[in-house]
């Protein structure tokens, strides 16, 4: 049965691998002259330089939903073609067949987004001493989300085309809810993963280093705690607020400080993968018992 | 001991209408038997439930002795089963194909299929997609007959096929049958074609069952009987009248007869197979041919 399995999703796993080997012959060059350039450049100099490839980087987030979603159409094609019908007249039982079919595109999702994560990763170490890694741009390529947004993208085609029995469309609307999930934990829920940490000072002190933070809000305001309206915050160094105009009060700073990187990893990764394993459940079960 | 029993089984999908109600055959090993009737009848999903791929709705089914739904694992090694659309992975080679089969199957017979496969004209690194429906069809027979099945269970196998491709799937069923005494169970909505090679049959309209037995027997029960106009109802006191047909001056029943008609008012007549499917699937005109005949 692993045979059939293997056999039926050659073709998508060999383009996932295409993908990563295209995504790897554009990073390593580019990789290893930012590793010898971050030794030799002063840091103004080599952010000048590698800036605009850095953030490049936010849009391979997109990488692990296109390689999920694509290592679900084995499953689904073979409900489209009807060609489950003839496995399961074989003699291995359906449970196994549904089984082996959805733990080896897991499987290869998570071969796949590791990957994906290893070189992602070696690319970005040079960035890390500026950047750091929790801000939003940068935290969703490293650390062990990019196994479980992988899953959950496949998870989400699985379980759509279990149902519809169409790979074209089931593919696209599970692209498109993965993007919307993804949205949707990037700008509201993640913040609130882990409770922010909190620094007031005074507008008369030095600001405090927020570098390599996530900053989430910054404001005036007085003794009491109260807003000062009209004035709006210029970055300064290490990203802190500063008003140069204002004299008296407080600046206020609600950030997740580095430290903070794996419990928000963890904590995304144990949600997108809960719900991902419960999708592949459902997709099991229902073409076990609903597709005939 | 029968290969395939059912007792009031049904299948209804979702909430809505029955596709099979209250259906109670036996299939006795070692029989090959036409399942026939119109299309809408039930006949797929009968076969379905057989090989395991519904769940019943209503009463219990049993092949080689197992519940096909609960049982599968000891059931479907020793079944054969070739689906109407008789789906085959497109993307494999036939070689492929028939290394599917070996892995698929504990007891698959490599050098059968490939030999059988030897005389559709393909080399083994031809895609399945691309062969011809009629070589389609006999690449399902193949790996249906290499498992080596007890029990061959093939959905409305000739439907599609051109005639030549009919008459080569036919034939290499009966080779089959002839060489290892396995129960087949065919279906299918035409009757010509079976009646060569089937010595059962059951008939299935409306979703329900309306006959089922040895085509021997069928033949020496039913009798159409031609007199002048009158009423069935004396008929059918002793027989039962399938069908009836009157004109001005005479009157047609096909009946199933208890025994012979003595009735000298009724002269009786031999009738083949597709006048009793067609009585009974309630079409077809009741004609005396001896009448056709003498016009012409």
């Amino acid at each position: 049965m692993i045979w059939l399995g293997w056999r039926q999703q050659r073709t998508e796993a060999l383009i996932a691998l295409a993908i990563v080997a295209a995504l790897a012959a554009l990073l390593i060059p580019t990789g290893i002259s930012m590793s010898s350039a971050v030794h030799h450049e002063s840091a103004s100099a080599f952010a000048a330089r590698f800036s605009s490839l850095g953030n490049l980087i936010a849009w391979l987030t997109l990488i692990p939903g296109l390689i999920g979603v694509l290592l679900a159409a084995p499953f689904v094609l073979a409900l489209e073609h009807g060609t489950y019908r003839l496995d399961w007249t074989q003699s291995v039982p359906r449970r196994r067949w549904v089984a082996t079919k959805l733990g080896l595109s897991a499987a290869s999702a998570i071969v796949a987004a590791g990957v994906l994560l290893l070189l992602l990763t070696w690319w970005r170490e040079p960035f890390v001493e500026l950047q750091g890694r929790v801000a939003p741009a940068v935290y969703d390529s490293e650390g062990t989300v990019v196994f479980a947004y992988t899953l959950v993208a496949l998870a989400l085609a699985t379980a759509i085309g279990a149902v519809w029995r169409r790979a074209v469309p089931a593919l696209a609307v599970g692209l498109v809810l993965y993007v919307g999930a993804r949205v949707f934990v990037d700008t509201w829920l993640r913040e609130r993963l882990v409770a922010a940490d909190t620094a007031v000072w005074s507008v008369n002190h030095k600001a405090p280093n927020l570098d390599k933070t996530w900053i989430l809000e910054q404001f005036p305001a007085d003794g009491h705690g109260a807003h000062i309206p009209n004035y709006s915050c210029q970055v300064g160094a290490g990203g802190a607020c500063a008003l140069p105009t204002l004299h008296h009060g407080f600046i206020h700073a609600v950030y997740q400080p580095a430290s903070h990187f794996w419990s928000l990893q963890l904590t995304e990764t144990a949600i997108f993968g809960a719900i991902a394993a419960a999708l592949l459940c459902f997709a099991g079960w229902w073409t076990r018992n609903r597709v005939a | 001991m029968s290969a395939l029993r059912t007792e009031g089984l049904g299948k209804r999908y979702g909430g809505s209408a029955w596709a099979l109600r209250d259906c109670s055959i036996e299939i006795p090993e070692g029989s090959v038997t036409a399942l026939l009737g119109p299309n809408g009848a039930g006949k797929s999903t009968l076969l379905e439930m057989a090989v395991g791929l519904l769940e019943p709705s209503a009463g219990t089914i049993e092949v080689l002795g197992h519940s096909p739904w609960e049982e599968a694992e000891e059931m479907l090694p020793r079944i054969g089963f070739v689906a109407q659309d008789h789906p085959l992975h497109a993307r494999f080679s036939l070689g492929e194909m028939i290394e599917y089969g070996q892995r698929l199957n504990p007891s698959f017979d490599v050098r059968l299929a490939e030999r059988r496969l030897g005389r559709i004209g393909a080399a083994p690194e031809h895609k399945v997609g691309k062969l011809s429906g009629g070589q389609q069809s006999q690449l399902a027979l193949t790996l249906a007959l290499a498992k080596r099945p007890e029990l061959l269970l093939l959905d409305e196998p000739v439907a599609a096929l051109d005639p030549r491709a009919r008459r080569e799937f036919l034939a290499t069923t009966v080779e089959a049958v002839a060489e290892t005494g396995m129960t087949v169970v065919l279906s299918s909505h035409i009757v010509a074609d079976l009646e060569r090679i089937c010595d059962h049959i059951v008939i299935l309209s409306g979703s329900r069952q309306m006959l089922a037995g040895p085509i021997e027997e069928i033949l020496a029960r039913h009798r159409l009987l031609t007199g002048p106009r009158s009423d069935a109802r004396t008929v059918s006191r002793v027989h039962q009248v399938i069908r009836e047909s009157h004109t001005p001056r005479q009157t047609t029943l096909l009946v199933r007869a208890d025994g012979h008609v003595y009735d000298s008012c009724w002269t009786p007549r031999e009738v083949d197979l597709e006048e009793i499917v067609l009585a009974y699937l309630g079409y077809g005109e009741l004609e005396d041919r001896c009448d056709e005949e003498a016009y012409a």
